[in-house]
């Protein structure tokens, strides 16, 4: 038996998280937010379908090994339904999902030196009953979590996360936005984060906000719409008399954003 | 109850049966062992009407609920919806009903929240009869007759289809109308007059068909004691169409009964 010491422990965490940060760094970044009808999350995407219901009023997104968010995915669906058909659907929280259930999970498997880490940094979106009871919580590969209002979003590095949010906090600090003025938005900040993750010279890219302007992030989101990214967005209602409240946009919904980089 | 390991298939009775956890609540379906001979199953109290129309179909139903002679509640729910196509009216015992609107409501979201398609119609089908087969021993106990009529909106095809069960399980699509309940057995042949003197119900408009089906809901609470009338409360009533469910408004349901 070889003897293991807090040195290796370091040192295994460290190659750990240098693989996991390595994997993600590439997936397309995920906005969520709340709208004036509902929550909003959104990211663009090639093949693979990237939002997801969970249950009556939670959905969820991530970036990562599309395995491990495919294993994540079920597994809190498995969780909210057991726990609705049991009790309630009132007694389904993303709080007690994501801190009791899903998060200690995560983290033993974090935690284990044997183990093939989860790949995965995700935002679970639930919707309350009253706009500020809305409730967005990230949760990451070694099992870390947080909450936020408003808005969230997940990406590749912790820069291009900041430079993101930075822009939403500045399209909503007027009020909550319309579903339109959201898209927007969104879309606008997923290219603001997606273009720092592509920058040539990742280096440079942190800690500069070049190339940020208006014109450089539409340029880049309408390159990335004509080499055939799909924007993909799904919604929670607030009001409606469907007896689902989550839904994807339709192609025909979404024009009036997309149309903004693809037409003329 | 993480299950890391094992890929999942969609059915979400096994969430409960996989794993031993809370075993004194179990989900649908509940067989009852020990049945001690056999006695008739009686209807339940109540009225159910399924009709087709125009754009898609018509539930209706009286909202009393009652125990031997007793009206126990006068605002039972007997008309819900399992997904954003699919209307179940109940008719039977009432616990066991809400119970399994519950399981098949999970059963259906599970399936397609976790599978990413919708379950198929006759997948759903099959879990509704599956259902009831599972309940013929506490139906012959006599403590959880359950004896639906379900109503989809096929978008495929677009067009309504009503289905009604036997007390085995047993399923029948009806072209017309279907009809469930102590009151249903009364008014049979008021069915079969509107179709001979006011032609079929599918090639009725929305509020022609209301006005039909909540007269003969009218004419059931005339006839069979269970079935509760509209003095009180108004009766319950709901359509499909391509769009979805939506509910009748209080307005649209007084003016089809003339008030």
């Amino acid at each position: 038996m070889p003897s293991y010491s807090p040195y290796d422990w370091n040192e295994s965490i460290q190659q750990r998280n240098e693989y996991i940060e390595d994997r993600l760094k590439d997936g397309s970044p995920v906005v969520a937010l709340t709208y004036d009808g509902g929550l909003l999350l959104l990211s663009a995407r090639q093949t693979q379908r990237k939002i997801y219901e969970i249950y009556d009023k939670l959905m969820f997104s991530a970036i990562g090994n599309q395995s491990d968010v495919e294993q994540i995915r079920v597994a809190a669906i498995d969780v909210a339904h057991a726990e609705g058909f049991q009790r309630s659907p009132d007694d389904v929280s993303v709080q007690r999902l994501v801190s009791f259930r899903l998060s200690p999970a995560i983290k033993k498997i974090y935690s284990d030196p044997f183990a093939q880490p989860v790949v995965l940094k995700g935002i679970f979106a639930e919707m309350g009953k009253t706009p500020d009871r809305d409730r967005l919580m990230l949760l990451s590969y070694d099992g870390e979590f947080s909450t936020t209002p408003d808005h969230a979003v997940v990406a590749g590095t912790a820069y291009a996360e900041d430079r993101m949010r930075e822009h939403l906090k500045s399209e909503t600090e007027s009020g909550t936005p319309t579903l339109a003025a959201g898209l927007r938005a969104a879309l606008y900040a997923w290219g603001v984060g997606m273009k720092h993750l592509e920058s040539e010279d990742r280096a440079d890219a942190d800690y500069s906000t070049d190339g940020e302007g208006p014109k450089d992030v539409s340029a880049f989101i309408k390159e990335h719409l004509s080499k055939g990214w799909i924007v993909e967005a799904g919604v929670l209602e607030r009001d409606t008399t469907r007896e689902s409240r989550f839904r994807l946009l339709s192609d025909s919904e979404l024009l009036e954003t997309t149309g903004r980089y693809t037409q003329g | 109850m993480l299950r890391f390991d094992t890929p999942g298939a969609g059915g979400f009775a096994d969430l409960f049966t996989e794993k031993p956890i809370n075993y004194d609540r179990l989900p649908m379906p509940t067989p009852i062992p020990n049945v001690p001979g056999t006695r008739v199953v009686d209807t339940h109290g109540t009225t159910v009407i399924a009709v087709k129309y125009k754009d898609g179909l018509i539930n209706v139903a009286d909202r009393r609920a009652t125990a031997g002679y007793t009206v126990m509640y006068d605002q039972a729910e007997k008309v819900l919806a399992l997904d954003d196509y699919t209307l179940i009216s109940i008719s039977g015992s009432f616990a066991k009903s809400v119970e399994v609107v519950r399981y098949l409501r999970h059963a259906f979201k599970y399936f397609e929240r976790s599978q990413l398609q919708p379950m198929s119609q006759d997948g759903k089908l099959m879990e509704l009869q599956r259902v009831i087969a599972n309940n013929v021993p506490a139906a012959l106990q006599g403590i959880g007759a359950f004896i639906p009529v379900l109503s989809t909106f096929d978008r495929d095809t677009n067009q309504g289809r009503i289905y009604f069960y036997d007390v085995l399980g047993g399923q029948f699509e009806t072209a017309e109308y279907g009809a469930a309940g102590s009151g249903s057995a009364p008014i049979k042949g008021a069915f079969e007059y509107i179709l001979k003197t006011k032609g079929p119900f599918r090639e009725m408009d929305r509020e022609t068909a209301l006005r039909e089906t909540l007269t003969l809901l009218d004419i059931a609470a005339d006839l069979d004691t269970a079935t509760g009338g509209s003095a009180k409360f108004l009766p319950a009533a709901k359509y499909i169409t391509a769009d979805g469910i939506r509910d009748f408004s209080e307005a649209e349901i007084k003016a089809a009964l003339g008030r």
